[in-house]
């Protein structure tokens, strides 16, 4: 088995070398005469032999004009097959340690066996596996982990383990690209929020689209004639930088939401604060994100239809514009202010409010506008600003909304134009507060005071009470924010 | 893995290990053992260096563009099939360190700014907490080397730093 796939590809000594190389730095010569020197972080090997190449320089000029600049550090660089003249490694150590040659055979098929196809990852569900190794292999983030496979439970202790077999369970992979990815670098936290939304939602059309999308601004390829190589092309975007993983997340979350299936939808709950969790690259937070998630299920729940519209038109957005991605660094800001101001103040605010924030974070303008349009909400708020009653009256259901609603006063941040339509309901009019004034001055004082009367909200009351609660106290200060305005 | 060797061994018996002298299209001229060809891809692997110690060149070569070569002679394999095996772990740590390496380096290159400039920053990088902001040199968080980076245009900070850093710029 082992045999065939490798008499197909490459040979077996040509892929040592070039594990052996990963992670080195490199210097790539290329068809018209330039060089760039990076780290050499992964190759195709199905007949012909592109490479990527992390922070990647270009270190001698050739003839031909590229996009890529000479003072500029390109941060995942494709060098297609065609391309390619010859790759220079100093330093390199062949030889291992005393292992057998039946050894070393076991470790080429096990790394064969571990890594699932990138590539194939993003177009099924079969990736699941792979990816989660890739998780526990590159960084052994229990998170990401966590969420893959219990779904905002809390950790398996030894993911890194679990990750592992399960890699091994699945049938032979041939294309070594994946060993490479899988060994990644630091952007692979995340991916596993990236590619995990994309095994559940099998059915986002729009990934593909998006991908190659991001794929074009962000990549930067060599300027030469050919086509696009899919398969490097594929998993040089998985491997993207945060904030593609965070944008690519949310149109994935986005076209899930076209399938209005609300299990799907708690399921992009739970990635999102992985995501938003990654972002801010605070574990601890990422743990507390994944089970508040789990909590806020329901209101996911509720949350769903009314999203589904805004979010295809979002989704269309990214694809049919490239620069779209000027959405993804704000998205970025947001949701790490958001995940990173609860740290200092005081954790608990974490668990209560950080899930909704991270995943309005993720697609503030859509929410909006979907809650906005919906009659019944300002009633609900209506009875919050009554406190308890309100809450009791409305019903559970009621409250879940609303905190829905609640994240995205937390968001208008930055997306203040957006907030503007809310303040169409009346219900915040009146609910001003003198607690408004306090967060006047300026936008992340007014978020210390929310975090600390959440923290009241959050440790005292029973969930139900205590979300009524939170929104309660919150709203004046979003209150507020309006009037200043 | 037998069939793969016979079949492979065949055409590339004779090479691997081979010492060449090659030329390449692009100007290019070294010497170099004969790691592996690999037909699919048309690359040829050759590593240099190895007389000194475990550590080699590595070079991986399209063939077809190779000028011209010389045969030097013919040696062992170079890949010893017992002594060969691989870490992942180990190799996604490197490459983890590599990419960290990678972007600090980055962030001390200033972008825009003279030769000098970084030069200055450089030295002042070997003694104190440096960072670029656009083409000022920020020095401990307070003191502000603009262009051209003398010390008339050391700016801020208590006197006792900026003194120190005029001293040195």
């Amino acid at each position: 088995m082992l045999t065939e796939d490798h008499s197909e590809s490459m040979s077996d000594a040509l892929l040592f070398t070039t594990i052996c190389i990963i992670g080195l730095p490199v210097d790539v010569h290329v068809r018209d005469g330039s060089v760039y020197s990076g780290i050499f972080h992964a190759a195709s090997v199905d007949a012909d032999y592109g490479v990527v190449l992390k922070k990647a320089r270009m270190t001698k000029k050739g003839m031909f004009d590229t996009n890529v600049g000479t003072e500029v550090v390109v941060d995942t660089l494709v060098i297609l097959a065609n391309d390619l003249v010859q790759i220079v490694t100093k330093g390199v150590m062949l030889d291992g340690g005393n292992v057998s040659r039946y050894d070393e055979e076991a470790v080429t098929c096990e790394v064969e066996n571990h890594i699932g196809s990138l590539v194939d990852a993003k177009q099924d569900n079969q990736s699941r596996s792979p990816i989660q190794m890739e998780n526990g292999f590159a960084h052994g983030f229990p998170r990401s982990i966590a969420v893959n496979e219990h779904e905002g439970k809390k950790l398996p202790v030894n993911h890194m383990r679990t990750s592992l077999e399960l890699d091994c369970g699945k049938t032979n992979k041939k294309d070594f690209t994946k060993i490479e990815v899988d060994s990644a670098s630091s952007f692979n936290d995340r991916q596993p929020g990236h590619d995990k939304s994309k095994g559940k939602a099998d059915d986002c059309r729009q990934k593909p689209a998006v991908v190659k999308g991001k794929i074009d601004e962000k990549i930067q390829r060599l300027n030469s004639s050919h086509g696009i190589d899919t398969d490097l092309i594929q998993v040089e975007a998985v491997e993207h930088v945060s904030t593609y993983m965070i944008s690519n997340t949310s149109d994935n979350g986005l076209s899930c939401d076209n399938d209005a299936a609300s299990v799907k939808l708690d399921d992009r709950c739970s990635e999102r604060s992985t995501l938003t969790d990654s972002a801010s690259t605070n574990s601890i937070q990422g743990v507390d994100l994944i089970s508040e998630s789990h909590n806020l299920q329901p209101k996911s729940v509720e949350i769903s239809t009314p999203r589904g519209t805004g979010s295809t038109r979002n989704a269309k957005e990214f694809k049919l514009n490239p620069a779209a991605k000027i959405f993804s660094p704000s998205f970025l800001h947001p949701s790490s202010i958001t995940a990173a101001v609860p740290t200092s103040p005081n954790m608990v605010y974490v668990p209560n409010s950080s899930p909704s924030v991270s995943f309005t974070a993720i697609q503030p303008q859509v929410e909006f506008s979907t809650f906005v349009s919906r009659p019944p909400l300002p009633v609900k708020i209506a009875d919050y600003s009554n406190v308890g009653v309100g809450n009791g009256g409305s019903g559970s259901q009621l409250s879940q909304p609303i905190i829905g609603q609640l994240a995205h006063r937390t968001q208008p941040l930055r997306y203040t134009a957006h907030y503007t339509p809310d303040l169409s309901e009346p219900a915040y009019l009146q609910t001003s507060s003198p607690a408004v004034m306090v967060g006047r001055s300026g936008q992340l004082v007014y978020v210390h005071p929310v975090s600390h009367e959440l923290v009241h909200g959050a440790t005292t009351i029973s969930p139900v009470s205590a979300r009524p609660m939170s929104n309660h106290v919150q709203f004046p200060k979003q209150q507020g924010k309006k009037s200043m305005k | 893995m037998a069939m793969m060797d016979g079949g492979n061994n065949n055409l590339e018996e004779l090479a691997v290990g081979c010492m060449l002298s090659i030329r390449t299209t692009l100007g290019d001229e070294f010497e170099g053992q004969v790691v592996t060809f690999d037909r699919p891809s048309n690359i040829l692997v050759l590593q240099e260096g190895f007389k000194h110690g475990p550590r080699r060149n590595i070079r991986l070569l399209k063939t077809n563009y190779i000028k011209d070569f010389t045969f030097l002679g013919q040696a062992d394999d170079p890949l010893d099939p017992n002594n060969c095996f691989l870490d992942l772990t180990a190799l996604q740590t490197r490459e983890e360190l590599a990419i960290r390496q990678a972007e600090a380096d980055a962030e001390r290159i200033g972008v825009g700014v003279t030769t000098e400039a970084q030069s200055i920053f450089d030295a002042l990088s070997k003694t104190l907490p440096v960072r670029w902001d656009k083409t000022v040199i920020v020095v401990m968080n307070e003191v502000r080397v603009g262009s051209p980076y003398n010390s008339e245009s050391v700016i801020g900070g208590t006197p006792a730093a900026n003194d120190r850093v005029k001293k040195m710029v």
